[in-house]
């Protein structure tokens, strides 16, 4: 996602995840909840992960 | 009554078993303290004081004629409002949960209850453990003893504010990015986050299922490790649940720290994110404590105090986003503004970026806990900031993220808050000690020879 999103495309992601009774008001809130969620995920460290790597939570089945 | 007000959990349980103070003397002092000054705090949202009562006067009976169950019994204590108690409602704070009524108890209400305690209410708390302190709900925010003006710290606020204010000697809190941890700070209390698995989350609402922790807020250390004894075990229907040893959590109390490697984290509140000064002068007072107290003490260095922070929260609004989904899409407008905003954050997270979060979260697990080779214990802050004014909505939003508490749901470490001191305006300072997993008792160890170092158990807020 680009930092520059906007309040449009915002809308339009909105509609598209089923979010339609979101007001304006709920929209800003969308929309800088959107860019705080952009720039955390700049902040992770992402660029070394190696296929290696695996999540945290692995499917595993107790005997 | 004040006298009755600050007893201890162990001092109750003493005059209790011996018979020197009644449990239902004890409940009445309480509800009677509870309706003069809870009106002002809102630390309550539900007080149940029939509930307590008959409590109280079961447990009489039971001591009467032996059948004592141990440190709970006929001792009051209080549940944040998202955890289940049958036949109440569990309303997260929230008008989307207004008439939920709980079938069943959460597993750490019945191991309370089967403890003997007293139950006195549900206690305030962020909207779904998250969004606070707001105004836009049905009930009002829980406000400091220390200053009703300043905020309390959440999400459990309730349980902090309710055991600072002499309303309960305990009380059970969550925890998913600092929860226990910045209500025990705001408050002058004890907060405990046990190690991820250690405490059942069965019949708790969920905030986010890989970070929740639920846990005691106690006014002393002995009282949180009490707590701790009864609510931590196995549950085979948590999946989040570990089959490990538990308990015990008081025995190494009086062990002192002389010899124990104290690893301070000193960058997560100076060169990460710089702390207030009299809190970061009142932890380094409390580190050269420990010091003075025998232990060993050097600086340490783990990731950086933002990558922790961006972790948990990728995780935290993926997973709770998840959960509130449905109402988002149905009903925005019933959420809190705070709240909401914060839930939306997690809308359109990537699954590739939460999968990446995890990987993340995986790496700074495994090297957070390979320091632990070298120290014992490590030491950072928990707030960086004293509490802000509860109506100043800029500083509540700026000191949201001046935390560093949030690592330690990345890694799932057991991180005990405690008191340190108080500002210069009368609020309070406060201090983590982390280990690695199923290390509380250590912790405990530690907290408990720093409380009885220092006199800050003998402050109480004036509440008239």
């Amino acid at each position: 996602m680009k930092n520059e999103i906007t309040l449009e495309a915002v809308r339009g992601m909105a509609i598209d995840a089923g979010l339609t009774h979101l007001t304006d008001e709920h929209l800003q809130q969308l929309l800088r909840a959107t860019r705080t969620a952009q720039a955390r995920q700049a902040a992770l460290p992402t660029a070394d992960l190696t296929p290696a790597d695996e999540p945290a939570h692995v499917f595993r089945l107790d005997r | 009554m004040t006298d009755l007000a600050y007893l201890t959990m162990a001092e109750a349980a003493e005059l209790l078993r011996g018979r020197k103070l009644s449990p239902v003397e004890y409940t009445r002092a309480l509800i009677a303290r509870i309706e003069r000054h809870d009106g002002k705090l809102n630390a309550f949202l539900r007080p149940t004081p029939e509930i307590a009562l008959e409590d109280a006067r079961r447990a009489e009976a039971e001591i009467a004629r032996g059948d004592w169950r141990g440190p709970l019994h006929g001792v009051p204590y209080g549940l944040k409002d998202i955890v289940d108690y049958a036949g109440l409602p569990t309303t997260a704070h929230s008008k989307i949960l207004e008439g939920n009524v709980a079938r069943a108890d959460a597993v750490v209400a019945q191991k309370l209850r089967a403890a003997g305690g007293v139950f006195m209410g549900k206690l305030s708390t962020h909207e779904f453990a998250t969004g606070g302190p707001c105004f836009d709900l049905p009930w009002p925010p829980a406000r400091n003893p220390w200053n009703r003006e300043h905020f309390c710290g959440g999400s459990s606020s309730g349980s902090g504010v309710a055991t600072a204010a002499g309303f309960l000697p305990a009380a059970i809190g969550s925890d998913t990015g600092g929860s226990i941890r910045n209500p025990a700070t705001m408050c002058g209390v004890v907060g405990m986050k046990g190690t991820y698995g250690l405490v059942s989350r069965r019949g708790v609402f969920p905030l986010a299922y890989s970070l929740d922790h639920v846990g005691p807020l106690t006014r002393t250390v002995r009282d949180n490790a009490l707590m701790l004894d009864l609510i931590a075990g196995y549950d085979v229907l948590d999946p989040g649940s570990v089959n490990a040893a538990v308990g015990g959590y008081t025995a190494d109390l009086e062990r002192g720290v002389r010899g124990l490697r104290v690893g301070v984290i000193r960058h997560f509140y100076t060169r990460d994110m710089e702390g207030d000064a009299e809190m970061v002068a009142a932890i380094e007072a409390a580190v050269k404590v420990l010091g003075d107290l025998g232990a060993t003490v050097r600086e340490i260095e783990t990731a950086p105090l933002g990558v922790y922070a961006a972790c948990n929260r990728t995780l935290l609004t993926s997973e709770a986003y998840a959960i509130h989904e449905k109402w988002l899409r149905e009903r925005p407008q019933d959420y809190a503004s705070v709240t909401r905003e914060r839930f939306m954050s997690g809308a359109f997270v990537r699954a590739a970026d939460y999968i990446n979060a995890t990987r993340v979260r995986a790496r700074l697990t495994h090297d957070f806990h390979a320091l632990f080779s070298d120290i014992d214990v490590a030491i950072t802050a928990s707030a960086h900031d004293p509490a802000c004014r509860i109506d100043d909505a800029e500083a509540l939003d700026r000191t949201y993220g001046r935390q560093a508490r949030a690592p330690f749901n990345v890694t799932g470490s057991p991180a005990l808050a405690v008191p340190v001191g108080f500002s210069k305006a009368g609020l309070p300072l406060g201090m983590q000690i982390v280990g690695k997993p199923y290390a509380e008792a250590l912790l405990y160890r530690v907290g408990h020879a720093y409380e009885r170092a220092t006199q800050w158990l003998e402050r109480h807020p004036a509440l008239a």
